[in-house]
């Protein structure tokens, strides 16, 4: 896995020429565009075939087989667009992802609205082939494309007060039909939040992509945040703002079920849920007696275990 | 019971007419099971086709849907026999009944192979940690007497006491509904309707009970 991004080789020498060149055709091809007059309508926020045309370091195979992306694309968590697992690939069509800015605010220097194109200027892509661990105890491996959090929140220049970091869903009632639900015990804007630290290691990265094309829409199109080492529902998606705090944000499932699901949410195969055992996962596509495999602490990245030393994890799940 | 209205065909078309029925009402209520084994047949040909990239999860689920929706069907067919004046409907209560016996154990037998993988661990600690498991477990062996009296070698021999056993259902049913709530993650849907259709069910048998007292009383005073 790449996780030093100073030993990372440059995109421009591990893009397939192809790509490369077709690259080239791209800008050409939309400097021609500005010329002709289409200027007028608002930049594409990320094109279809954008993450192609960019190019991305290939990601290090963890050997374990990766998920077929149907099924990666087709099995969600998305409640805003419902609470069935094929509702988010149904419904999320309608969802509009351009244009798309993200506002960053609380404790930085340099506190603002951007929009996606702005915030992912001058970052390189690249792939990550990540275990994903469901709170529910099935598990995928997908591999994302995208880049460090780190390096979009040094762009805002984080003050020495921000220790927290909090990540809010877009809230878009009219495109978003699970939000609408009269039965829906979760409030809305989803919310999220990460330690300072934990969003600064390098493991932590915001995903454009994946299987090399940009994000489907089921899966937190534009922009999403991946944690491998937490439960599924940690890594947030569709972000809209970014806030840096001093104090520990109050995230949706944590206010939900406080017992249920707490602000660490670090994939513990010791700490079961109270309704569920989390010592194993089937890991998907199963067969139907396919029976389960062993979770790993902290879902198998154990350099993340520093982040933690001296914390009680049975306590602070 | 009550005992089948005399007939003008005779009592030969009549007995063959009844069966004709019954046979009827417990094929059509196989037709779920039927569609969830041949889904169950696609898997195995084909994994992820049948029943989806989480198979045993959706095979639990669907017997689990199948088992609460029977069950209510169950209570549903005195309620309509008694609104609609339709008392010949009370003899198809026993295959109903049967019938959601029958999802109920495919329901916990699924558990124990496809999500249990038949672990004794796995299972032991389900049985002894997990709320919703226990109160499922409860509603299955409460369950387990109504379906073994069902016969009417036993309506005879219970006589009035086989009444007051059946009413058992109704906590079964009520521990069914608990069992579906406390799985609920999100949204409150399922329990809610299926909480309503209970809860009409309920009303019903007060109503019915109230109307009866009523005439008892009406009966009483000269």
């Amino acid at each position: 896995m790449l996780i030093n991004s100073k030993n990372q080789i440059p995109a421009s020498e591990i893009t397939p020429e192809s790509v490369y060149l077709s690259r080239r055709k791209f800008i050409g091809q939309s400097s021609t565009a500005v010329l002709v007059g289409a200027a007028a309508t608002p930049a594409i926020a990320l094109p279809s075939g954008w993450v192609e045309e960019q190019g991305y370091s290939e990601g290090e195979p963890i050997g374990e087989k990766i998920t077929p992306e149907d099924i990666a694309t087709r099995y969600n968590n998305f409640y805003e667009f419902g609470t069935g697992k094929e509702d988010p690939s149904k419904k999320a069509h309608v969802l509009t992802t351009d244009p798309w800015s993200i506002e960053v605010a609380g404790e930085v220097a340099k506190p603002g609205k951007m929009q996606i194109e702005d915030v992912l200027k001058g970052i390189d892509l690249e792939e990550r082939i990540y275990r994903l661990r469901c709170v529910e105890a099935w598990s995928m491996v997908v591999p994302w494309v995208g880049f460090p959090v780190k390096k979009v929140l040094d762009k805002f220049e984080p003050l020495g007060s921000a220790k927290y970091v909090k990540f809010t869903t877009l809230y878009r009632p009219k495109e978003m039909p699970g939000i609408r639900s009269i039965f829906s015990s979760v409030e809305f804007p989803y919310v999220e939040g990460l330690r300072l630290d934990e969003a600064n290691h390098p493991l932590a990265i915001f995903a454009v992509g994946m299987y090399g094309k940009i994000l489907p829409n089921q899966n937190g199109a534009p922009f999403r945040l991946v944690v491998p080492w937490k439960y599924g529902f940690k890594s947030i998606k569709s972000i809209v703002k970014i806030e840096l705090t001093k104090r520990e944000p109050r995230t949706t499932w944590n206010r939900s079920a406080p017992h249920e699901y707490g602000f660490y949410a670090n994939v513990n195969p010791e700490v079961d849920h109270p309704r569920w055992s989390q010592a194993r996962e089937r890991r998907l596509p199963t067969t139907i007696f396919g029976g389960t495999i062993a979770t790993r602490m902290f879902n198998g990245y154990d350099e993340v275990a520093s982040l933690y030393e001296g914390m009680d994890l049975k306590r602070n799940y | 019971m009550s005992p089948a209205a005399p007939s003008r065909t005779g009592p030969r078309l009549s007995w063959l007419s009844t069966s004709l029925a019954k046979w009827s009402v417990g094929i059509l209520l196989a037709i779920p099971l039927m569609l969830i084994l041949n889904d169950v047949r696609i898997e195995f040909v084909q994994p992820g086709s049948g029943l989806g990239p989480d198979p045993g999860e959706a095979l639990v689920e669907r017997l689990g849907v199948w088992s609460i929706r029977m069950l209510y069907l169950t209570l549903l067919v005195s309620s309509v026999a008694r609104v609609f004046k339709l008392p010949i409907l009370v003899q198809h209560r026993r295959t109903v009944g049967l019938w959601a016996f029958s999802y109920v154990v495919l329901h916990l037998a699924a558990y124990f192979s496809a999500l249990a993988g038949f672990d004794i661990n796995t299972v032991f600690a389900d049985f002894t940690k997990r709320p919703y498991i226990i109160v499922g477990l409860l509603a299955l062996f409460l369950l387990l007497p109504l379906a073994v009296t069902s016969t009417r070698g036993w309506q005879r021999r219970l006589g009035l006491n086989w009444k007051r056993l059946h009413r058992v259902v109704y906590v079964a049913a009520t521990l069914a509904l608990i069992h579906l709530w406390m799985q609920e993650k999100a949204s409150f849907m399922d329990t809610a309707i299926y909480g309503t259709i209970l809860l009409l069910l309920f009303v019903e048998r007060v109503v019915d009970f109230s109307r009866k007292i009523q005439r008892r009383v009406r009966k009483g005073t000269p």
